[in-house]
């Protein structure tokens, strides 16, 4: 069933992401051509259509990143708490069927954004030749980092697929932060959008609150003197780099458990659809 | 077995009571009709039969199972507004319930469109209200379901349209299910029910079978209704 629920899901999400990423691919174009043969142009009408389409690219970049976080709230909100629930929530699925759909379909669509935006660049610098100069230099930049060690080069690589990682998981944690919200505020018979901002400020203080309060305690207790915070283990910066990001991937995993679990419990136990 | 039962049922929105120590049970292959004024606690009912709600207390049964994943295959469920995604087409609306029904018979679906001459490619949002509300009912009786819980089918359409529902709901239900219909009105429904049920004030007044009223009251159900709910 999450397959189908996949299915529709992608259908429903796709028929306003495809255009607006069409339109960013577009702008793109427009203002390669228009950084090749309008912005230096004499004539003044042609030079300010090379700043315009410029400014529509730069626009239309912020806008896809907009409207990609926007339809996340946007489904979940309307495709399950609005009228829509009425026929979504009484399909033969289960409530985690429901949010990993919602889930996996907005994760997908932020890492398209993600890279439309990056092809959408790419094509914006093709034969540009000062872009070209840039790259050309980035290049030799890694070539002579390269030759200076290995380790450098494979601990660069780690550490950007770490990254990768954290800033997706990020994303998932920060949209069942969402969900949570709207699903709490949802449960209740009046105001249910202001109790849904209400919620969600909530929640980020009380993890805010429950954190500094856990740093505190773990201090108290010496934690950060064991194992290999120990003072007499001497770790290299790298290492320490490599732990730091397994770290903070553990506590977004937990952050983002949290959120399911709230989201869960109140779209199981607590739904009020009216 | 029974198709669906309550035991002392309650709900409550807050400190204000919905439905109060509801019980009965409606066997298969009767036509029920739920009726009550407005506010009387109908929709309450039949969102608790889906699962849209949870009970304050007692319990509400479907086949013998609680409401839930299982229970959502066995029912088809008209809500009292127009809820199928309004993006979609026809012929998309008809994928979406033949993926998500096993039960769902696309043929009876597409004879009942073309009978309407509504075009399959035709969007929900393109359509007027009372095709909406055809759409959907259309989508909903498709399905061989055990239960059919429909509110308000007729509530804001046209006598003639009222006709083409009802007798849509009579030509194409399953035989060996049970069809509860919400309303409160009456003498439109009268001629199709089996059996009604009386429900004011989150309390149910009176369950009996139409026949019943007819030979001990000597009434129509409509009298009796209006009777029973003077103000």
């Amino acid at each position: 069933m999450l397959r189908k629920l996949l299915k529709h899901e992608f259908r429903a999400t796709g028929r306003i992401m495809l255009p607006v990423i069409g339109i960013l691919l577009a702008t793109s174009v427009a203002a390669n051509l228009s950084m090749r043969y309008l912005l230096d142009n004499d004539a003044w009408f042609l030079s300010m259509l090379g700043i315009l389409l410029l400014t529509a690219f730069g626009f239309a970049i912020g806008g896809v990143f907009i409207v990609s976080f926007i339809l996340m709230i946007q489904r979940f909100y309307k495709n399950l708490l609005q009228d829509e629930g009425y026929v979504m929530l009484t399909l033969p699925v289960s409530i985690h069927q429901h949010i990993w759909s919602k889930l996996i379909v907005s994760s997908v669509w932020f890492i398209v954004t993600a890279l439309a935006v990056i092809l959408a660049c790419c094509i914006t610098a093709f034969d540009i030749t000062i872009i070209k100069e840039i790259l050309q230099g980035l290049g030799e930049l890694f070539q002579e980092l390269r030759k200076l060690q290995a380790y450098y080069a494979i601990n660069g690589t780690a550490i950007t697929i770490e990254m990768v990682v954290l800033v997706f998981l990020g994303l998932v944690a920060m949209c069942l932060q969402f969900y949570s919200a709207l699903a709490a505020g949802h449960s209740l018979p009046t105001h249910k959008m202001a109790w849904s901002v209400a919620w969600y400020f909530g929640l980020q203080f009380a993890f805010q609150i429950i954190a500094f309060s856990l740093i505190q305690i773990l201090d108290q207790i010496n934690f950060f003197n064991w194992g290999i915070f120990h003072p007499e283990i001497h770790l290299d910066a790298m290492a320490g780099i490599h732990i730091g990001m397994a770290m903070m991937i553990f506590l977004t995993v937990v952050h983002g458990a949290i959120f399911y679990c709230i989201t869960t419990f109140f779209m199981k136990k607590r739904l009020n659809l009216e | 077995m029974s198709v669906l039962q309550c035991n002392s049922l309650s709900k409550r929105y807050g400190k204000i009571p919905a439905l109060e120590q509801v019980s009965f049970t409606i066997e298969p292959g009767r036509i029920v009709g739920l009726l009550g004024p407005n506010g009387s606690g109908k929709t309450t009912l039949i969102k608790l039969a889906n699962g849209l709600l949870t009970p304050s207390e007692g319990e509400i049964l479907i086949c013998g199972a609680a409401p839930g994943r299982a229970t959502h295959g066995l029912v088809s469920y008209l809500p009292e507004r127009t809820c199928i995604p309004t993006w979609m087409s026809a012929r998309q609306l008809m994928d979406f319930y033949g993926d998500f029904y096993p039960d769902f018979r696309r043929d009876a679906a597409q004879e009942m469109l073309q009978h309407l001459d509504i075009r399959p490619d035709q969007r929900v949002k393109q359509m007027s209200k009372g095709t909406r509300e055809k759409v959907q009912l259309i989508m909903v009786m498709s399905r061989q379901a055990k239960l059919y819980l429909l509110d308000e089918p007729i509530g804001g359409v046209d006598p003639a349209t009222r006709d083409y529902i009802l007798s849509t709901i009579i030509s194409n239900y399953n035989p060996e299910a049970a069809v509860i219909i919400s309303t409160h009105l009456i003498s439109d429904v009268e001629k199709v029910l089996d059996e009604v049920i009386f429900i004011n004030r989150g309390q149910v007044m009176l369950q009996s079978s139409v026949d019943e009223i007819r030979e001990e009251k000597g009434m129509s159900v409509d009298a009796l209704f209006r009777e029973v709910f003077k103000c």
